[in-house]
């Protein structure tokens, strides 16, 4: 079976985004699932629950301006950022992402200024609130869509399970943080189950996204080869080891890079997989094994 | 609206001789690619791109071309371009609208509305578009919008000596190509197929309007055997996202009425 390609030069374009884009699918992650949480604790009267909800406040809310200003910095032309509002188009999952972080930046705000206020507003504040949980979940969920909806094989052959995967990072994300840099040990309780049902199912999305995306063994290469390969096990090693160490700073420093590496080992294999057009080949021929 | 415009491309008339890319480069006043040496055959302009909107493929094939030669060795040219396809992913990713259908029926890149985001780049199934590190804008083939305005044909087509890019309605350039490739056959070259030419053959872009003849398999003039817009793949993501953001919100639910801190809390009784 001959396998031809054009001098084995790439047939798709790389993508040109820089880490910039990897670091915002963390942490638009990060303020998503903390948003979502916050909306969670915003059900419970303790007291320990009004401080998470005003910390996971905090972190959606700096967490979508330092999104805005990362996904603004990668832009060619960042002075047209508020282009990106210009149309609603639900065939750009980029287009709906830039809504949905408008979105959450904006309820997130709202439930931040007016959620201990009494009142009117205070109702307002609490409505915010939970707007700013579901503006949450698209938003630590979307990144996901946005990456599978290309023509680069390893991205969309990865497009059943990688939504889940980023929110299940997300998650893992944000128990991380609290493990490593929150002292108040009840908040700390009532993140932790959260945390971990986050690691477990990051682990468990990737081998079965590694495993579908591999279908086409040449489509799932950049997983287990090259530098990308180094990332995407380096992430998973790093995330199975913080289920491992008893030390609460260690657990959230190794879920934080496990996490953080996770992101840019997925933009990497993108890369690696756009570079090779034998992965296009194969995938469009259904050719299961390289020849 | 006018008749939608398009290219047929017939490989077996192309003779390599670049005129298509320079008349291209000289009309949208393109900037030049570096003058690399890539000893890559007799092609230096290597793939489409921001700045080079019409490539020419220099396929030095090992095998002979019937009824040419029985010498185990032909020459195929292809001069490339944007298919400006029916369902374009360009288009369809685009986040502001930059990239529009115009009046030809031509995928357009709007340059004073494009921010450079990049996403088009990795959801062109073909490779073409691509963002100009000198502006930051996102750049390809307009098919000569601004000369179609006037009634002009695209330039690459102007200045093509053998005929091997033909302009015109879409329609009638299918008709003809399709006469064209009967002929082929008759003539001994029963290699001779279309490539795209309409929704049936290319169901993954619902068919492009530059289209081509080719004589080999697509792979060997890069491209893509069986191309699929990505948004025709992408319900399984949107679905995936729901469980996705189902999942974070069950978590955090649970998280909140069971957790493991101080049991039920008594801190509402302080």
């Amino acid at each position: 079976m001959t396998d031809p390609t054009y001098y084995d030069r790439p047939l798709l374009q790389e993508s040109v985004w820089t880490w910039a884009i990897p670091a915002y699918y963390f942490v638009g992650g990060l303020a998503g699932s903390a948003l979502v949480l916050a909306a969670a604790a915003q059900l419970r009267k303790s007291r320990a629950h009004q401080r998470l909800v005003r910390r996971c406040r905090w972190i959606g809310v700096i967490g979508a301006g330092v999104s805005a200003g990362l996904l603004i910095y990668d832009l060619g032309r960042p002075a047209r950022f508020l282009n990106m509002l210009r149309v609603f188009r639900p065939t750009s999952p980029m287009n709906m992402g830039a809504w949905i972080l408008a979105g959450a930046g904006a309820t997130s705000t709202g439930a931040l200024l007016l959620g201990t206020r009494s009142g009117l507003l205070g109702r307002l504040g609490e409505a915010c609130g939970y707007t700013a949980g579901i503006f949450g979940a698209g938003l630590a969920t979307y990144t996901g869509v946005l990456v599978a909806n290309t023509a680069v094989p390893v991205w969309q052959e990865s497009r059943r399970l990688l939504p889940v995967l980023f929110a299940a990072s997300a998650m893992s994300s944000l128990g991380s943080v609290f493990e490593m840099c929150v002292e108040d040990a009840e908040e700390r309780g009532i993140v932790k189950t959260f945390g971990t049902v986050g690691i477990a199912a990051e682990l468990a999305a990737g081998i079965v996204m590694e495993k579908q995306a591999s279908s086409v063994a040449r489509v799932g290469r950049p997983f287990r080869h090259g530098f990308s390969g180094l990332l995407w096990r380096s992430a998973q090693i790093l995330t199975a080891a913080s289920l491992l160490v008893r030390n609460r700073r260690a657990v959230g420093a190794l879920g934080i890079a496990g996490s953080l590496l996770l992101r840019f080992a997925v933009e990497r294999a993108g890369t690696a997989s756009a570079r090779d057009p034998r992965a296009s080949f194969h995938l469009e021929r259904d050719r299961a094994t390289s020849p | 609206m006018a008749a939608t415009k398009g290219f047929f491309t017939d490989t077996t008339l192309c003779i390599g001789c670049k005129a298509c890319e320079v008349a291209c480069k000289q009309w949208n006043q393109l900037p030049d690619d570096g003058f690399l040496f890539t000893g890559m055959s007799y092609d230096n302009t290597v793939h489409l791109g921001s700045s080079t909107w019409r490539h020419v493929a220099f396929i030095e094939r090992p095998a002979p071309l019937h009824p040419q030669s029985e010498e185990a060795f032909s020459w195929l040219f292809s001069s490339d371009v944007c298919k400006h396809c029916a369902r374009a992913g360009c288009l369809e990713s685009c986040p502001t609208g930059a990239i529009i259908r115009n009046e030809f029926g031509a995928v357009y890149v709007q340059p004073d509305v494009c921010n450079g985001c990049g996403y088009c780049i990795v959801n062109c199934p073909f490779g073409v578009i691509n963002r100009s590190e000198d502006d930051g804008r996102a750049w390809k083939c307009t098919l000569c919008y601004d000369r179609l305005k006037e009634d002009l044909i695209p330039a690459c087509a102007k200045a093509c000596p053998t005929e091997s890019i033909q302009f015109g309605d879409l329609e009638t350039l299918r008709t003809n190509a399709q006469a064209r490739v009967e002929k082929l056959h008759t003539q001994g070259m029963p290699d001779a197929y279309l490539y795209g030419e309409d929704a049936a053959s290319q169901p993954g872009t619902e068919g492009l309007h530059a289209f081509f003849l080719l004589l080999d398999k697509p792979e060997v003039y890069n491209l893509p055997p069986d191309p699929v817009v990505p948004t025709k793949k992408v319900k399984a993501a949107w679905i995936s996202m729901a469980a996705g953001a189902a999942a974070i919100a069950a978590a955090a639910l649970t998280s909140v009425f069971f957790d493991r801190g101080n049991g039920h809390d008594r801190s509402h009784l302080l």
